[in-house]
This record gives C-alpha cells, sequence and structure tokens, in this order.
C-alpha cells in the first residue's frame, strides 16, 4: 500500500517538476530538485489533497521534507492505523 | 516543528535575528508585537511571519469582515528547508480569516503573487493611469524611460525642439473644471453621508466613513480634496529626489477617491485641474472600478503598465465576481506608501 502510494507520489511530483521518473526518488527533496520552490510545493500539496481527496494539517506540512516523508504522511492519513 | 504564534514581545531578538536572515527579500519584518502579527517559530528561532489587517468591507452595501494577508515572510526564500513555511502562513491566514486579500507586491511575477495562483486566488492588476502635465521636465527628467544612450538623447532633442510639448500637450491637454475643489483638514459628516449614498453602488469597497478616512489620511502629507458635494480625492504632491522611476519630477498622486455615485468623472476633471495648477510634472493614479478608470481616460489620462496586483482568496472571490466593480485603488491595502 506505501509503495502505491510513493508512486503515485512520484508520479505527480515528477509531472510538477517536469522531470523525468529516473530523475526522481524517495530521497528527493527542495534541497536536490532546483524546480522545487515554494510555489511548486503549494501545487504538489494542492495535487495531493485532490488525488487523495485528504486535507494536510500544518504540522504535516512541516514534515514533507522528501517524497519519502510525503508518501509516509499521506499513507497514515489515509489509514490511521499506520499514523 | 514549525508553530504559529502570535507576536509578543519576547520574539522581537528572534524576530530581529530572522530579519537579517531574509535581508535579501528587502523587506523587514517590523519589530513590533501585535495581535495580529503571527510568527512561524521552530524552537527558539523564527522561520517565517506574517500581519493581517482586519477591516470592514461592503458587498454591495453588505457588511462583513475581511483581512489584509500583509507582508508574509518566509525563510524559504533564504534556505529551502524551510520552503514549506509560506505555505503554513497562507493556510494559517485563511483559518484567520478565509475572507482574505493582498495587495500591491510588486507584479504578477514575484513568489508571492504566484504562490496566491497557485492557491488558487484570483489575481489582478489594479491599472495604472498617468497625465503628463510638463512635458518638457517630464522628458528630461523620467529615469524610468531614460534608460539607454539613444532613448536620452531622442527625449532631449524632444524636448529642447519643443515637438515633444507640442506631442504631449495634444494627447493630453490640461483639463478644466468649474467645480469647486476645497483642500480641508479632516473628513467631517459631509464624508459619511457621501459613504451612505454610495457604499452600495459597488460589488466590493473597503470602509471608508469620516473616521477610517481621518485615521488613515491624517496629517500634512496627504491633500484631502472636498470637490463639490459630489465627492473627495485624496491625493499626494511629491517631490521626488533621486526616484528610481521618477529621477527629480514632481509627482502628485491621485491615492484614493469617492463620489456619488455618477460623478466619478466630475471629481476625476476637478482633482486633476486642481493638481496641474499647483505645478505638478506628472498625475499617476491606480483605480480598478470601470468608472473611475473611464473618468481618468475622460480627463486625458492614458493607461501604463502596472505592478499593483489585487488578489483574492476564493471565499472573497465568491462575494464578487467582476473585479471591475470593485472599488480598489492606492488607499486600499497598505494604502498610499512608496508614492
Amino acid at each position: 500500500m506505501l509503495a502505491t502510494i510513493t508512486e503515485k507520489v512520484l508520479e505527480i511530483a515528477a509531472d510538477l517538476f517536469r522531470l523525468a521518473p529516473e530523475r526522481i526518488n524517495e530521497h528527493s527533496s527542495p534541497e536536490l530538485i532546483e524546480a522545487w520552490d515554494s510555489v511548486q510545493h503549494l501545487n504538489l500539496i494542492l495535487a495531493l489533497e485532490s488525488e487523495f481527496n485528504l486535507q494536510f494539517e500544518p504540522e504535516e506540512i512541516d514534515q514533507m521534507k522528501t517524497i519519502g516523508d510525503i508518501s509516509a504522511i499521506v499513507f497514515a492519513k489515509r489509514d490511521p492505523r499506520h499514523g | 516543528m514549525i508553530h504559529l504564534v502570535p507576536f509578543t514581545a519576547d520574539w522581537i531578538e528572534a524576530t530581529r535575528a530572522f530579519n537579517n536572515r531574509v535581508a535579501a527579500t528587502g523587506f523587514d519584518f517590523p519589530l513590533e508585537p501585535a495581535e495580529s502579527s503571527y510568527l512561524a517559530v521552530d524552537g527558539d528561532a523564527v522561520r517565517g511571519a506574517y500581519m493581517l489587517r482586519r477591516q470592514a468591507v461592503y458587498f454591495h452595501g453588505d457588511e462583513a469582515e475581511a483581512a489584509h494577508f500583509r507582508l508574509p515572510l518566509s525563510e524559504g526564500t533564504a534556505d529551502r528547508a524551510y520552503l514549506s513555511v509560506g505555505v503554513q502562513l497562507l493556510r494559517h491566514a485563511m483559518r484567520q480569516q478565509p475572507l482574505l486579500y493582498a495587495l500591491g507586491m510588486g507584479g504578477m511575477a514575484n513568489p508571492l503573487p504566484r504562490l496566491l495562483a497557485a492557491a488558487g486566488w484570483r489575481l489582478a492588476e489594479v491599472p495604472f493611469f498617468f497625465k503628463v502635465v510638463r512635458p518638457f521636465r517630464l522628458l528630461r527628467g523620467i529615469k524610468y524611460l531614460r534608460h539607454s544612450r539613444p532613448r536620452r538623447l531622442a527625449m532631449d532633442l524632444a524636448a529642447f525642439s519643443g515637438a515633444g510639448w507640442a506631442c504631449l500637450r495634444l494627447i493630453q491637454p490640461a483639463v478644466r473644471s468649474a467645480l469647486a475643489v476645497e483642500c480641508v483638514d479632516q473628513f467631517g459628516a459631509w464624508a459619511d453621508d457621501l459613504w451612505w449614498s454610495c457604499r452600495g453602488a459597488y460589488a466590493c469597497i473597503a470602509q471608508r466613513d469620516s473616521g477610517t478616512l481621518n485615521e488613515r489620511y491624517g496629517g500634512t502629507k496627504y491633500l484631502r480634496l472636498k470637490v463639490s458635494n459630489l465627492g473627495w480625492a485624496v491625493a499626494l504632491d511629491t517631490q521626488m529626489r533621486g526616484d528610481a522611476n521618477f529621477g527629480y519630477l514632481r509627482v502628485a498622486t491621485i491615492a484614493d477617491t469617492l463620489s456619488v455615485p455618477g460623478a466619478a468623472d466630475d471629481v476625476i476633471l476637478a482633482t486633476t485641474a486642481f493638481l496641474e495648477r499647483r505645478g505638478v510634472d506628472l498625475i499617476i493614479s491606480n483605480q480598478m472600478h470601470v468608472a473611475w478608470r473611464e473618468a481618468l481616460r475622460a480627463a486625458r489620462f492614458r493607461a501604463g503598465p502596472s505592478n499593483f496586483v489585487f488578489a483574492v482568496s476564493k471565499p472573497l472571490a465568491a462575494r464578487f465576481e467582476d473585479n471591475g466593480q470593485a472599488h480598489i485603488n492606492r488607499g486600499d491595502g497598505d494604502g498610499p506608501i512608496h508614492l
């Protein structure tokens, strides 16, 4: 389940940052991706909220440092037993 | 972990350090604790800040509270580790007051307008108008247009030959108005009567009763002009001193206006004639409402590029569909600053 979510997050992020799929992975972060600025960060959050039909809390947004972090937060929100 | 907290006195030093870290933005967050100022704090450090200015706004005459989202600053501009702070500030502000707007921001391409657009806000430039009163002084003095040697030579030629004067006078002749314009010390009961008579005519207008106006436009900086019994204008008459755009020109700004319905033309014409008589070189104004834009055109103002952006949150945008029916000018937001 987490792997499926990570795959979708990677797909959305690659599309948003205009990156080839092989240029982005779970460890990717704003420090490593030039196009990942504050505007694109918001776009990513909004795209994920729309895709997964959820709303992130401020403290969750604060924890989104890498694609892996983001995937874990989405996973926990979709199934609170993993939170 | 980032938390949003009100700005209290014990955060002043941390905010000063934050200002130093984001100095490259060219903005300083005021070191004045206030209930309406919020800080994004991470342990002992400030990583972001913004202010809310709550105010009464009227939609076709119906009152509601809205807020101006002011000076959001994020450490994400200096350190990408804090890139999410801007989003957190915006979402926190939206929770405080969903009817949120931002104004100015220096143009659509800047980070804040882009962030607001990404969040689904409705953005528009508040149209900019100018009228040349003294062509010779303008051709010789306006830095904005004299940015290259060939341009400077051409403008000097136009200035000294008189050709520039003739052309500009043809396009933008001086105007006359028979209406009485009185420079007043304060807005009185007459301004309240006017406010009550016209606020329902606008799809969106911030409060402009006498109390609000006297608070905003007190002091000698402003010309408070009562135009007959038809309306008023607030203007500035500023001698520029090496300004990046206007050099050493004397620039008048029609910053704010109000009239009884249907009298915008009369108010602008009378105000323009008054400012022309004072001997300014150039008159400028930003106006969003279609009636005020048409009034400026009727007084022979011309439109120029605007970097003054009006942005409204989705809930606020839902309260009025047409920006052209909203009364927005340099009197809104932070008021007439940088003029």
